[in-house]
């Protein structure tokens, strides 16, 4: 798909790789609609970019996301792209051994990791494919995944989210393809971003660099040139495109 | 043309070309689901070169509706 001119959804745009990815639609001539749970990112974003539409959202509320994708869809017309790269990256073991004994992984933090990187992107396209359909519009939905879809010890939740969502692409490109919506992942692997370095210490990343044929993270840049090839590639469909370094292989 | 639709219906809904009666309705072919339906309208609008409207997808519910609706695109029926 060309992308000028395009309606695009990007979620989690306000700050790092979705940050990077709306900068590069926008040098694409995109119009750009960013929906964000962060008040203060969207502001600043806005600051910056005045004519990107920005809208706050929960992305774990069903009827938040209908009403807001409603909403931008009266603003700038038929969506043609939607790219679901918000997530919230949470790392716990199952079990872990304490002084107390043994400490099962948080039930609450497993539903809010599920909800934030799952529920999100059910909700996020059932709302715009609907229109898609409904307006016969021909669209791309990219679902940000992760290499730690394949299992990811410490990151229980994380990865069953994330594996959640490599079957949803693959569901959806089979039930969608005919219609003319083209639906695929994209699955970093440890990529330098402000979320990989809150979340992890530098002695774990340097086991995980150890791991990594190529013995470096991955830049934003490079996650987000593989974002917009998947949108541009019209025979791209029901995969996901690994960009890890060669991590999993 | 008429007989091609009811080609069309018989191959994708894998049934006798003979069943394919005007009466023949979403609600009576076990096979005949949503996404059946979203597949025939695909392969109707790429062998007849037409584009069809939500409106009319979802009133395409029996063989005598599609065809109706195909008449008003100039598609003989």
């Amino acid at each position: 798909m060309e992308l000028q001119s395009k309606n695009v959804i990007v979620t989690g745009g306000a700050r790092g790789i979705g940050r990077e990815l709306v900068e590069k639609l926008l040098a694409k001539q995109a119009k750009v609609c960013v929906f964000d749970i962060s008040r203060p990112g969207l502001e600043q974003l806005h600051n910056d970019y005045p004519e990107i539409d920005c809208v706050e959202c929960d992305l774990t509320d069903h009827k938040m996301v209908e009403m807001c994708v409603s909403g931008a869809t009266e603003r700038i017309g038929a969506i043609h792209v939607l790219v679901n790269n918000a997530g919230f990256l949470y790392s716990e073991p199952l079990v872990k051994l304490s002084p107390t004994g043994i400490l099962k992984h948080d039930p609450a933090m497993w539903e809010k990791t599920i909800a934030a990187n799952l529920n999100s992107v059910f909700y996020m396209t059932s709302s715009v494919v609907e229109r898609m359909i409904m307006t016969r519009t021909k669209g791309v939905i990219v679902n940000i995944s992760s290499v730690s879809a394949c299992g990811n010890a410490g990151q229980s939740a994380y990865s069953a989210a994330k594996a959640g969502v490599n079957a949803l692409t693959a569901v959806w490109a089979k039930e969608l393809g005919m219609m003319g919506v083209r639906v695929a992942s994209v699955a970093p692997g440890f990529t330098n971003t402000e979320s990989t370095n809150e979340v992890m210490n530098q002695a774990n990343l340097q086991e995980i660099l150890k791991r990594v044929p190529l013995r470096r993270l991955g830049k934003p840049g490079e996650i987000v040139d593989g974002i917009i090839a998947v949108i541009e590639n019209d025979f791209f469909n029901g995969k996901v495109f690994e960009l890890d370094g060669g991590l999993v292989l | 043309m008429n007989n091609k639709i009811n080609i069309i219906l018989a191959g994708i809904l894998s049934i006798p070309l003979d069943a394919v009666t005007d009466e023949l309705a979403m609600k009576d072919v076990e096979a005949w689901d949503s996404l059946k339906h979203m597949e025939l309208i695909a392969t109707i609008e790429e062998t007849l070169s037409i584009q069809l409207t939500f409106d009319e997808i979802v009133t395409m519910q029996d063989v005598a509706a599609i065809k109706k609706v195909l008449s008003t695109k100039g598609v003989e029926c």
